[in-house]
This record gives C-alpha cells, sequence and structure tokens, in this order.
C-alpha cells in the first residue's frame, strides 16, 4: 500500500483571490451530484464525456469519478481568439478527438459558459459527426452574458457578472490549481 | 400608411467589402464572430420607432448586427452613457413594437468581460466608451 499523502497544503497563489466564491467543499458536493444524475440518466448507455482543453481539466477528473457507469473520455481543443490573430482569422481545432462518435451517447463537458460563441462552435462540430445524443454539462453558467442560446442539460452553479478563476479557470495561464473559484484581485489581473 | 422595418441600404460600405463600421468595437465584435464561424449582416435592417401624422418615419433604430442562423438582432453599448440611455429606450421600443424580434444587448460591462476573457484589455482604451464617428 502507498503512504498515504499529507494533506494539501493550500497554493499559494491563494492569496491573489479578492474572495471565495465558491469553496471546495461545496464543488465536490455539486459535482458528486451531477455525477449521480449523469449516472442515472445514462444508465445502459455508451456515454462518452467530451472536454475540452484546457479549462476543463480539473471539473471533468472529478465529474468523471462521480459517474458510477462504465464511461469513457476524450478531450478536443481549439484555438483561442485573442491579440495576436491575425484579422479574418477563424477557430480551428488544434486537437481533435481521438474517438469516433458516431453512434454514441456524447455528454460534452464545459467548465464556464458566457456567451456561447464557443459553445455553440464546438457543438456544431460535434454534431456533424453524427453522435446517437449530444447534451452538454457545464459547471459555471454566466447567463447573463449569454449571446448565442444554448441547452445545457446538466448545470453546476449560476454565476453573476464575476471574472473568476481556479478549478481549472486560468488567468494567463495561471491559477488553474487553486481548490475553489474565486475572483481575482484587480491588481492581480 | 406607416413605414415598417425596411432594409438598410444607406449604410456605406468599404471597397474590400467590409461595412464601415461606426464604432471600433462593432469592427471587433464582428471579427469575434467571424471567428466563431457566425455569420453576421451589419446594420441590415431598420426598424421605424416614431411616426409623424402623415405616417413618415420620425424616429427609427438599426440593430447593429443580425445573425441570420439565430434569427437574432444584437445590439452594442459600450459609448458614454449618455448615449447609451438612449439606446436602451430605443430597445424598449422596439420590442413594444415588435414583439416577435429577437434583440440582445451587449453593455459596456459586458463587452468589457469579453475583451478581458479574450486577453484584449490592452484595447480597451480604443474600444470602449467612445463616441462613434459615422
Amino acid at each position: 500500500m502507498p503512504e498515504p499523502c499529507p494533506a494539501t497544503p493550500w497554493p499559494v497563489e491563494m492569496q491573489d483571490l479578492a474572495r471565495v466564491l465558491i469553496g471546495a467543499e461545496e464543488l465536490r458536493e455539486r459535482v458528486c451530484a451531477l455525477g449521480t444524475q449523469i449516472s442515472g440518466d445514462y444508465a445502459g448507455q455508451d456515454l462518452l464525456l467530451v472536454g475540452v482543453l484546457r479549462g476543463v481539466t480539473i471539473f471533468i477528473a472529478d465529474l468523471l469519478r462521480a459517474i458510477t457507469i462504465p464511461v469513457t473520455v476524450d478531450f478536443i481543443a481549439i484555438s483561442s481568439y485573442g491579440p495576436s490573430l491575425q484579422t479574418g482569422g477563424v477557430v480551428r481545432l488544434t486537437k481533435d478527438l481521438e474517438e469516433p462518435i458516431e453512434g454514441r451517447h456524447v455528454l460534452f463537458v464545459e467548465d464556464v459558459i458566457d456567451t456561447g460563441l464557443t459553445l455553440s462552435y464546438l457543438l456544431r462540430t460535434l454534431r456533424a459527426r453524427g453522435p446517437a445524443s449530444l447534451r452538454t454539462c457545464v459547471l459555471l453558467d454566466k447567463r447573463a452574458h449569454r449571446l448565442i442560446d444554448v441547452d445545457i442539460a446538466y448545470h453546476g452553479f449560476a454565476l453573476h457578472d464575476e471574472y473568476v478563476v481556479g478549478y481549472g479557470l486560468d488567468h494567463r495561464q495561471r491559477y488553474r490549481n487553486l481548490p475553489v473559484v474565486g475572483v481575482l484581485k484587480p491588481e492581480c489581473y | 400608411m406607416r413605414v415598417g422595418p425596411y432594409p438598410n441600404y444607406a449604410r456605406p460600405r468599404r471597397a474590400a467589402g467590409q461595412p464601415a463600421f461606426a464604432h471600433p468595437s462593432e469592427a471587433e465584435f464582428a471579427s469575434l464572430l467571424t471567428f466563431y464561424q457566425i455569420d453576421w449582416l451589419y446594420e441590415p435592417t431598420t426598424f421605424p420607432l416614431a411616426w409623424d401624422e402623415a405616417g413618415r418615419v420620425t424616429l427609427a433604430f438599426s440593430p447593429d448586427f443580425y445573425l441570420p442562423e439565430y434569427e437574432l438582432y444584437i445590439e452594442l453599448a459600450t459609448r458614454k452613457q449618455g448615449e447609451m440611455t438612449r439606446k436602451h429606450r430605443k430597445m424598449r421600443r422596439l420590442q413594444q413594437l415588435y414583439p416577435d424580434v429577437r434583440i440582445k444587448l451587449v453593455n459596456r460591462r459586458a463587452f468589457e468581460a469579453l475583451l478581458l476573457k479574450f486577453d484584449l484589455r490592452e484595447r480597451a482604451g480604443q474600444l470602449v466608451g467612445q463616441v462613434g464617428h459615422a
């Protein structure tokens, strides 16, 4: 038997948070509840979780362990809109799925939805590949910012207008390892 | 007889085919839609909002964007407060007169959140809070 790990110390970057919005225990409980619900809904089906890198990694890892039925997992990655984009540039897949999804029950897992622009693109891409079903599970839902309406089957938490980090969500690739979802101090971004 | 919604042929075009956007924030938003492969039209429709006794249009509203796939109009309100208040008033009037028209407002705060999300805060000074020039 391996030696038990000592208690995990909190990351030093916790000090950059102005406040914690969702604590570690609250996240654990909600993800467990989602896993139970998904396990019931997909019992007897060939379930494939698909996550979009990189923000979803912590959430999908915990969700996967909370699902009690047979399940497989795969990841997709896309280029990001940003300051280095050439005029007229369009989104592209930077990592495609390893698994075929035709005829399978796909649950797309996302860390956060705000405008719905990214999610609508990814769902269009996946739908074109002919899955038996395609539903969405989102940890954090910023409904106030929605432009494109997307049907969300499984919600974690509703968020208001805050820019959040932690539990996989980053600011310039930092803070993903925080065990909570929190708001950064203004001087940190 | 009152005039109903009509296509907006007045919007000038640049030589390359891109619309002459009234504000840099609209150009950035169009670029974002293009990036996510969402078809858009710039100010394609003008909605009359008020008429005089002869039925002539005295107040009209041309939402900034129309997304045909989603049958959705989008209006950006990223400028100074006075202009935003006028836009809000026009939005409310449009929804009273044309309840079947789907329109969403991107206010200054939501637009700033977009800039932060896409690491474009350095452009905020150019994109938010200025008065349009068209």
